[in-house]
């Protein structure tokens, strides 16, 4: 495995692994343009876009108006030109303004015309909470997303995964929404960018979910920012053996996946920021249940945000799921 | 008053960030300092920022140098000075800059744990158990089945210990054995069974299954005895209804309920295990209705496709034990019925016909009841109808 | 050499060396106390907002979004409303919510990471900062329509930058009030940049002629003027309690510092371009006319410098011991009934935080 230079592969932040892989993206396809609020000139916010205007030009990645209904619905109509949009939105709290463009228009073309129109629209907005921000800034709306037919969604959870998975979904023909966890655009990851996405027999699937940790007695499934958090809690649980699936595409779900670990663990905890009531952990609890009824030793328990707005960020610890309460849903699941 | 020393330690300056390099001090070791004069130049992922110092008085140490990369939360000055003010911990939910190492989780006092799985507690309750008088002995202290059944046969007699040898693949019960598993211990140790047995002399129904395989309205079917024997079965249970009912514990007490209709659920070996497919009504269904019916439903076991519907809903069931070479035997009632016969082999035997010794083809039937529901008279009666229609199915089933 | 932008069309009573001079529209008559409390107002908001910033830098701020510069456009417009008029500030506005009353402390909480609002809207008649670009626009037409179903002579001002005038929302804003007849002034901080971008980014026409296209009139004001952003909001004022229904005013200034303490202007702006407009300072030009006409002197400057050295204090001091809340608090006021979700995780969010050894969960 080679980095850029030929040498060992590279430590890099997620933020520089997702502006490597942009590049990539944008090398690989002339059609392949950018579209955001600050990405061109400032690089934009996290710094994601770094550098790549001044590279690519003006008219490859594009400073957009202040208004992101503007940005996907403008996308829309790139697409059916022929263009493969990559837009940002700057954070998860200000994608609803565009959220009916996306789950009217961007979601239902290709149905609406029976595949003669595509949106391989790539959606990228920074997600989730524990950076201490204000309101807005910290939201997990992936559950609207995995709802709504005709998207998919994917959320990396490490640097390596960011550099691949990025450039598989702006190469998608279907619209991805593209979930940055922003609490770990500053981790720290080895990246080796020699590998080619594209290649299916030399890189994983993206839709695909990955075993990170082996166990035996708890199967922990989560994504996204709180994959870290899961690792860092199987780490610390020396009676208890957990097994920690980062499931990396939301829709679809990897069901296959934590079946075959279920049947082996019989037992299951779903992780996520986003509040309980009807978030992916209830899905995948109903799924899980269908699938291993008569496997489970217990119920599936879900450690999730609370059912309440987004609070001030002095209290945004005890909103979070921490190693703590996911170990506490580990006991409560270790308890049947 | 003695002078305090305030440390300064990074913050984050911009919304997530872990880290910060030291670009240039703005002061050194022994300058007097004054509130929100400009400290040092740090350069982040986003920006270069210029730190305004929080605190009056004299720096005394100065704890990065320039170039060195500075985690959040850690110490960048000390100053000495008479103004004490608390610089308050980063947010940083998560990146666990206090800890310093392998996060760990916190103590707690207790976890809340139930007592027992829900299907232990419903036998707990079905044998009339009190969980809270028991000690658990499994995981964490949950009340087990064990515990459960051994609160009600006494505790196990003192026995020496002994070493057992595991040997051999150890096989995880799951699916369907378990399902099976787990019916038996809660029928067998819920209903009272009894058994009781009789022989019947087969000639007649044997004559009358080979005349059957003969008549056009068979030709797609396979009559055998099984046949005929559950035709009578299912007659028996709509007479004597006592063995076509279900004992529940209702909130007000116990309650018998005798089914209007009969569904004859019928024993099957299949790969996958003991399965138990259900024809429905089966008192409402002609002979013939009632042959095909029952071939549907066991092909249909045996290769795999029963629905949980057909194999859920049965009154009454019937095993054919002949077919594995016994007689009879104390067959455990299908939970939520109250009766189950068992067919044995049909086999030459002498039998005394008018005062002489002949052959004859002897089958023994074994019906097991829950004395809950039926007396031992009701359940001999019942098995005497089965026997006598039998010995004569043909009148019968003509003229019953 | 002129190159501020303002063009014939913005409306300037003292211009930027400090000289008082007269305009054919519009026109301001104050008492010296009225002079004075402009002169403090601005230099009082401009030190809050430094002390913000450096306790920001300190850590003890999660976030700052500096109005350094925009002092006259915020605090000559807020000081033409009336007590009973409604303000619907963006998060940007440190100088109205000043002038409103709300204070200093309630206003920094927010940022402190201790709640999402920091003040009671209808005591101070002035809408909890809104982050999401461009809803407030909208508020603050809603809030006009319901004036005008009251018979009411109050009026609105909806505050908003040149980066909102992109959205939907505020275009929307502009149909129903142009539609409605609403009673509501439209505020337009034109401080040339939303992070990033230049106002031309989100417009390819001036932007107090954008009015006309909806249908009610636009004024473009020189927005480092306090004098006549105070006339001219004075004016749009009186035209929505004579039931004439919005005015767009245009108040054209610049943003000093950055978008946010997140950000790093020097990656895209001149020093050159911040150079030019700190000859325009508005505090400046006011003091040197206020100086110039006898209506302060130094021992005035000198107390209000004195002032504002207690705000800092006080500031610095309210914002260290600002106490966080109680974990459970995240549960209030989420709905106006009781709810069974609510009152069940509260419960098992306390008892979860009580199964723990240590005392004291932080």
């Amino acid at each position: 495995m080679a980095g850029i230079d030929g040498n060992e592969p590279h430590q890099m932040t997620m933020a520089q692994a997702l502006n490597l892989g942009l590049r990539r993206a944008l090398e690989r396809d002339s059609k392949t343009v950018l579209f955001g609020e600050d990405i061109g000139r400032l690089g934009g916010v996290f710094r994601v876009t770094d550098g790549l205007q001044k590279d690519f030009g003006e008219h490859r990645v594009i400073d957009a108006p202040l208004a992101e209904s503007g940005i996907v619905g403008a996308a829309v109509g790139l697409a059916i030109r022929g263009y493969r949009p990559v837009l940002e939105m700057q954070f998860d709290g200000f994608v609803y303004p565009a959220f009916d463009q996306i789950v009217s228009q961007v979601a239902k073309l290709r149905r609406r015309t029976e595949g003669a129109i595509g949106m391989p629209i790539t959606i990228r907005i920074p997600y989730g909470g524990g950076i201490g921000a204000v309101e807005h800034h910290s939201e997990s709306p992936e559950a609207y997303f995995a709802h709504t037919p005709g998207l998919r969604v994917l959320s990396p959870s490490d640097p390596q995964a960011a550099f691949v998975t990025i450039q598989q979904a702006i190469a998608s023909d279907d619209p991805v929404i593209y979930l940055e966890p922003k609490r770990r655009y500053w981790d720290k990851g080895s990246v080796d960018d020699s590998v080619d996405p594209l290649d299916l027999a030399a890189t994983p699937d993206p839709w695909r979910a990955r075993t990170l940790r082996a166990g035996s007695d708890v199967t922990v499934v989560c994504y996204g920012p709180m994959v870290r958090t899961c690792l860092e809690a199987a780490r610390a649980s020396s009676e208890v053996s957990i097994e920690v699936i980062d499931l990396q595409s939301l829709s679809p779900v990897d069901y296959d996946a934590i079946v075959a670990s279920v049947e082996r663990t019989a037992r299951l905890v779903v992780v996520h920021e986003a509040s309980r009531n009807a978030g992916l952990g209830a899905e995948i609890a109903a799924r899980i249940s269908e699938r291993c009824f008569t496997v489970l030793e217990a119920p599936v328990m879900r450690v999730t945000g609370y059912d309440v707005p987004y609070p001030p960020n002095r209290l945004e610890e005890f909103f979070l799921p921490d190693l703590d309460r996911v170990l506490d849903g580990v006991d409560r699941v270790m308890s049947y | 008053m003695p002078d305090q020393v305030q440390v300064f330690s990074l913050p984050d300056v911009g919304e997530g960030l872990t880290e910060g390099e030291i670009l240039v001090w703005h002061v050194k070791v022994g300058d007097v300092v004054t509130v929100n004069q400009p400290l040092v130049e740090i350069e982040t992922a986003k920006a270069a920022v210029e730190l305004p110092c929080p605190y009056a008085g004299i720096v005394t140490e100065l704890h990065a140098q320039p170039g060195e990369v500075v985690p959040v939360g850690a110490p960048m000055v000390s100053i000495t000075g008479a103004s004490s003010v608390h610089q308050r911990e980063s947010v940083l939910v998560g990146y666990g800059v206090k800890h310093g190492g392998e996060p760990r989780r916190r103590a707690r006092r207790t976890t809340a744990a139930p007592r027992a799985k829900p299907i232990v507690r419903k036998l707990a309750k079905d044998l009339g158990v009190d969980l809270a008088e028991l000690t658990g002995t499994g995981h964490d202290g949950i009340v087990t089945r064990k515990d459960v059944l051994g609160a009600i046969v006494g505790p196990a007699p003192a026995r020496e210990s002994f070493d057992v040898i595991a040997t051999g693949q150890p096989i995880i019960v799951r699916g369907v054995q378990r399902a099976m598993a787990e019916a038996m211990v809660l029928s067998a140790f819920s209903a009272p069974h009894v058994t009781v047995w009789v022989d019947v002399d087969m000639r007649m129904t044997a004559g009358l299954v080979r005349r059957m395989r003969a008549h056009p309205a068979f030709t797609d079917l396979r009559p055998t005895a099984l046949t005929i024997v559950s035709a009578a079965f299912v007659r028996v249970a709509r007479e004597h209804p006592r063995i076509n009912a279900t004992w529940v514990d209702g909130p007000d007490g116990p309650v018998i309920t005798e089914h209007a209709h009969v569904n004859l659920g019928l024993a099957a070996d299949t790969d996958r295990g003991l399965l138990v497919p259900v024809v429905r009504d089966a008192d409402r269904l002609s002979l013939v209705e009632l042959a095909r019916a029952q071939q549907a439903v066991i092909d249909m076991a045996r290769a795999g496709l029963s629905t949980p519907a057909d194999l859920t809903g049965s009154t009454v069931t019937l095993t054919n034990i002949g077919v594995f070479g016994v007689d009879g035997g104390t067959p455990i009632i299908n939970p939520g019925e109250s009766a189950i016969l068992a067919m044995g082999r049909i086999i030459d035997k002498p039998w005394v016909v008018d005062g002489e010794v002949r052959v004859r083809p002897i089958m023994q039937l074994s019906l097991s009841f829950d004395h809950r529901v039926c007396d031992g008279a009701q359940g001999s009666r019942a098995l005497a109808s089965v026997a006598a229609f039998l010995a004569d199915p043909a009148a019968e089933l003509l003229l019953g | 050499m002129d190159d501020s932008g303002l063009g014939a069309a913005g409306v300037q009573l003292l211009t930027a060396q400090g000289e008082r001079v007269e305009h054919p529209d519009f026109s301001l008559s104050l008492t010296n106390d009225e002079c004075r409390g402009l002169l403090r107002d601005m230099t009082l908001v401009r030190r809050l907002d430094a002390e913000a910033t450096a306790l920001q830098r300190q850590g003890e701020l999660g976030l700052w979004a500096s109005c350094l510069g925009q002092e006259a456009a915020q605090v000559g417009s807020a000081r033409a409303m009336a007590a009973s008029d409604y303000a619907f500030p963006t998060y940007r506005e440190h100088g109205v919510a000043w002038v409103r009353g709300v204070p200093p402390l309630d206003m920094l909480a927010m940022l402190r990471g201790v709640t999402n609002g920091g003040w009671d809207p209808n005591r101070y008649r002035c809408a909890p900062s809104t982050i999401v670009i461009g809803n407030q626009v909208l508020h603050a037409v809603g809030y006009a329509m319901g004036i005008q179903l009251d018979g009411s002579q109050d009026a609105t001002v909806g505050y908003f930058g040149d980066g909102a005038t992109a959205q939907g929302d505020v275009n929307e804003a502009f149909v129903f009030a142009a539609v409605f007849n609403a009673p509501v002034v439209f505020l337009c901080q034109n401080n040339q940049w939303a992070i990033s971008q230049p106002a031309d980014r989100q417009t390819r026409t001036p932007l107090f002629e954008r009015a006309a296209g909806f249908g009610f009139p636009g004024i473009r004001v020189d927005g480092n003027d306090v004098l006549a952003v105070m006339a001219v909001t004075r004016y749009a004022l009186e035209r929505a309690r004579a039931g004439d229904g919005p005015t767009l005013i245009e108040a054209y200034t610049y943003r000093m510092a950055a978008h946010t303490t997140s950000d790093d202007p020097t990656r895209y702006r001149e020093a050159a371009e911040l150079e030019a407009w700190r000859q325009r300072d508005p505090i400046e030009r006011l003091s040197i006319h206020l100086m110039a006409e006898g209506i302060v002197d130094d021992v005035f400057l000198e107390g209000l410098e004195q002032e504002a050295e207690e705000l800092g204090e006080l500031i610095r001091a309210g914002v260290r011991s600002m106490p966080d809340p109680e974990p459970r608090a995240m549960f209030d006021h989420v709905y106006a009934e009781r709810h069974p979700e609510i009152d069940a995780q509260r419960d098992e969010l306390d008892t979860y935080l009580a199964s723990f050894v240590e005392e004291g969960v932080r």
